[in-house]
C-alpha cells in the first residue's frame, strides 16, 4: 500500500503496541482511502452506475488514450534501453574474452580458479541445439559439450551434467564420448587425460572407471522421469510389494538421484536470460543458478564468472 | 554533516502532502500504462531478505518481517491493480522451523494477528474479489494458528477475481512427494469411473433377446427344416460370440477390484494433485536479495516456461519501482517470442 507517511506511522504505532491502539473501526478508517472502488457486481443501485458512466465517459476515454500513448512511449524507451544493454554486454564480454583467454591450456584455467574459496563438485550446464538441429547444429553442440567438459576437467570439477532439451546427444552416446575424450587428450596429453565416463538415464554407461563423469540429461528426465517413477511405484503398491505409506520424500529422492542425477551445485545457463527449458525440477532445489544477462553463446568467461559467483555465495538451508 | 541534512530535507520533502499526492498519481499512471500490454496471469514471490535488511538497519529480525509484510501488502495491491490473477508467496518454509524459536514464534504470532485482522475486515477483502488459499503441510501449522487459517480461507472462498496463494509450511519437494502419493492413491484405490456407461454384455443380451423374439414371431410362419436349422445356427453363433465375453465379466466381478493401469499416469495426472492444480501456469518467478537459487519453491511449476528474475533489493524494500522493470522486460520478451513464433510459421 502506498500509504502516506502519516498513515504509515499510525499503522506502525499500532503494530508496535500489539494492535491495541486501534480498534476494528479505526483500522478500517485507516485503509479506507486506499481501497479500490466497490466492484460493479457488488453495487446494488443501478441508477448510480448509469450516472457514473455518462459523467465519466469522456474522461475515461481520454485516460485510456493517455495510457495507450504512455505505453507506446515506455516501451519505445525500454526497447532502446535493452538494445543498449545488449550491445554493452556484447562488447564488454568480447573485451574480456580477448583479455582473458584460456588458450586451450589447462594450466591457465587452473590458475584462474586457484584463488576461489570453493568449487562446485557437480556442475550442470544448459546447452541448446540451434536451428532445430538443421545444418551442423549437432556438431556444434558436441563441440560445446567437449569444450565445457575440458574446462571442468582443468578446473578440477569431477561431475558435469549437460542438459539439452531434445536429448539428441543420447542417441549419439559413443560418438559424443569419443569426441569429448579426444578433446581431453588434446588438452592434457595422452597420459594425463582424465578417464571419462558417460551416463544417461536408461542407456548403458560408457567406461565407468573413476575419473570424470559426464551425465547427459534431457527434457524426458524432468517431469517424464517422475511420471515413470510414479508408474513403477503405483505398480508396486498395486501388487502389494510395498505399502503406500512407505513412499516418502527420501525414497523418491534416492530413486531420482540414482536414475537421473544428483543435485547439481551450480547450474550455468548460456541463454540471454534464465530459462530452465524443462530442466529436471526435483534436482534444482538448492542449485545456484547462474546466467550472464544478455549473453550469447557458450563462453569461457561466463563459466569463470559463474564459478566466482558460486565461490562467493553462502548456503543456508531455511536459515 | 551536510549529507545528513540533505537526506533529512529529502525525507521531509517526500513526506509532504503535495509530493505524496504526486507520487500516488505517478503510481496510478504507471499501473494504467502497464495494463495496456500483456499481463502475467500468475506471479510467484520468494520474499527473501527480511532478516538481512533488519541486520543492515540494526533492527530486530522480527521488525524486518513486519516491514516485509508491509512490502507484501504493497506488492499485492500492485499485482491486483495490474490484473494479475494469481499471486503465490513463499511465507514459511518447512526448513524455517530450524530457525531460532523466538523468531519462529514471532512469525507465527504475526501470521495469527494478520489473519485475525483479515477475518475482521472480511468485506474489505471482497472489494478486491480475492480469495486466499494456504498451500503446504497442514499438519505442521501450529494448533493456535490453524483456526485463523481456516476462517480466512473459508471467508474468502466465494471470491473469484483473484487468488492469493500463501505457501505456509511449504517446500516444493514435499509438494511433489504429496502429489506423487496422491496419484498413487488414486491409481490403487477402487476404480473411479467404475463402469463404462455402455456394457458390452448388455448390448449382446439385448440383441440376442431381439433375435429370439423375432425368431419366435417368425417361427410360426416358417416351420420348415431350414428355419429350425437356421435357428440352431443362430443361437450357436450367438453363444460363441458371447463366450469370450461372459467369463471376463465373471472374473471382474469375482475379483475384489480392478485397478486402473499405471501406464495411464501422465504429467498432467501428477500436476492435478499439486497445490496449484487450478492455477494458470506460472509466468513470473521473482526472488529478492540477490540469491540465485530457487530454494525449494515452485520447482514443479517454474521449470518449463517461467521467466525467473533474481533481484538485488531486499524484500522490505520491494516496491513498484522494482516490479516495473521486471514487468516491462517480461512484456518485451513476450513480444519477441511472439515475433519469433510468427516468423517461424
Amino acid at each position: 500500500m502506498s500509504f502516506t507517511a502519516k498513515d504509515t506511522q499510525l499503522y506502525r504505532q499500532d503494530e508496535r503496541s500489539g494492535h491495541r491502539k486501534l480498534d476494528v473501526v479505526q483500522r478500517e478508517e485507516l485503509v479506507k482511502n486506499y481501497l479500490p472502488q466497490t466492484p460493479l457486481r457488488l453495487r446494488g443501485n443501478s441508477r448510480i452506475r448509469k450516472q457514473d458512466s455518462s459523467r465519466f465517459g469522456i474522461r475515461k476515454f481520454l485516460k485510456a488514450q493517455l495510457y495507450a500513448l504512455l505505453y507506446l512511449l515506455t516501451h519505445a524507451i525500454f526497447s532502446l534501453y535493452i538494445r543498449i544493454r545488449i550491445a554493452y554486454h556484447a562488447v564488454s564480454s568480447r573485451f574480456v574474452t580477448i583479455l582473458k583467454h584460456h588458450y586451450n591450456s589447462p594450466e591457465y584455467i587452473a590458475r584462474d580458479v586457484a584463488t576461489l574459496r570453493r568449487l562446485p563438485k557437480h556442475l550442470s550446464v544448459i546447452l541448446t541445439l540451434e536451428n532445430g538441429g538443421r545444418g551442423d547444429a549437432l556438431g556444434k553442440l558436441v563441440n560445446e559439450v567437449a569444450e565445457v567438459t575440458a574446462w571442468c576437467a582443468a578446473a578440477g570439477i569431477p561431475t558435469i551434467s549437460v542438459y539439452e532439451k531434445t536429448g539428441i546427444l543420447k542417441r549419439y552416446m559413443p560418438q559424443t564420448h569419443g569426441n569429448v575424450a579426444n578433446r581431453l587428450t588434446a588438452w592434457f596429453g595422452k597420459d594425463q587425460a582424465p578417464q571419462l565416463s558417460l551416463f544417461a538415464r536408461g542407456a548403458p554407461t560408457i567406461e565407468s572407471r573413476p575419473g570424470l563423469s559426464l551425465v547427459l540429461i534431457s527434457e524426458e528426465d524432468g517431469r517424464e522421469a517422475m511420471v515413470d517413477l510414479t508408474r513403477v511405484l503405483t505398480e508396486m503398491v498395486q501388487k502389494n510389494k510395498i505399502s503406500a505409506s512407505d513412499i516418502t520424500m527420501d525414497v523418491i529422492d534416492n530413486e531420482l538421484s540414482e536414475a537421473v542425477m544428483k543435485e547439481p551445485d551450480l547450474l550455468i545457463s548460456f541463454e540471454p536470460y534464465v530459462d530452465l527449458q524443462g530442466y529436471p525440477p526435483w534436482a534444482i532445489r538448492l542449485t545456484e543458478i547462474f546466467c550472464a544477462p544478455d549473453n550469447q553463446g557458450v563462453g569461457y568467461q561466463v563459466f569463470l564468472r559463474a564459478l566466482r559467483k558460486y565461490a562467493g555465495a553462502t548456503f543456508k538451508l531455511g536459515k | 554533516m551536510s549529507d545528513l541534512y540533505l537526506s533529512h530535507i529529502r525525507k521531509w520533502f517526500l513526506k509532504s502532502p503535495p509530493a505524496e499526492w504526486l507520487m500516488r498519481g505517478a503510481r496510478e499512471m504507471l499501473i494504467g500504462t502497464l495494463q495496456q500490454g500483456p499481463i502475467p496471469k500468475h506471479v510467484a514471490f520468494e520474499m527473501d531478505g527480511n532478516r538481512r535488511f533488519a541486520k543492515n538497519h540494526q533492527i530486530e529480525a522480527i521488525e524486518g518481517h513486519h516491514l516485509g509484510f508491509e512490502a507484501l501488502a504493497r506488492v499485492l495491491e500492485i499485482c491486483y491493480k495490474c490484473g494479475v490473477k494469481v499471486v503465490t508467496v513463499y511465507a514459511f518454509s518447512i526448513e524455517n522451523f530450524s530457525r531460532p524459536p523466538g523468531e519462529v514464534n514471532g512469525l507465527m504470532a504475526m501470521a495469527k494477528v494478520k489473519l485475525e485482522q483479515l477475518v475482521q475486515h472480511g468485506e474489505l477483502l471482497d472489494r478486491y474479489g480475492a480469495c486466499i488459499r494456504v498451500l503446504g503441510e497442514r499438519s505442521l501449522i501450529p494448533a493456535d494458528v490453524l483456526p485463523f487459517v481456516d476462517r480466512a480461507v473459508e471467508m474468502t472462498r466465494h471470491n473469484k477475481d483473484a487468488v492469493l496463494n500463501i505457501c505456509f509450511p511449504y517446500t516444493s519437494r514435499a509438494e511433489m512427494t504429496s502429489a506423487i502419493q496422491a496419484t498413487i492413491a488414486e491409481f490403487t484405490s477402487a476404480p473411479q469411473p467404475s463402469k463404462p456407461p455402455f456394457s458390452q454384455s448388455r448390448i449382446a443380451q439385448k440383441i440376442r433377446s431381439k433375435y429370439s423374439t423375432r425368431l419366435d414371431s417368425l417361427e410360426p410362419i416358417r416351420e420348415t427344416d431350414v428355419g429350425t436349422g437356421s435357428d440352431v445356427d443362430d443361437s450357436m453363433s450367438s453363444t460363441t460370440a458371447l463366450d469370450p465375453e461372459s467369463p471376463r465379466l465373471q472374473s471382474t466381478t469375482a475379483k475384489p477390484r480392478k485397478l486402473p493401469n499405471p501406464e495411464n499416469i501422465t504429467a498432467d495426472t501428477i500436476n492435478s494433485h499439486t497445490y496449484t492444480a487450478e492455477c494458470p501456469p506460472l509466468d513470473i518467478f521473482i526472488r529478492t536479495s540477490n540469491v540465485t537459487r530457487l530454494s525449494d519453491f515452485m520447482l514443479w511449476q517454474c521449470h518449463e516456461s517461467t521467466h525467473i528474475f533474481f533481484l538485488k533489493c531486499f524484500w522490505p524494500e520491494f516496491d513498484l519501482w522494482h516490479f516495473v522493470p521486471v514487468l516491462l522486460e517480461w512484456q518485451w520478451r513476450q513480444k519477441k517470442l511472439l515475433e519469433k513464433e510468427s516468423s517461424q510459421k
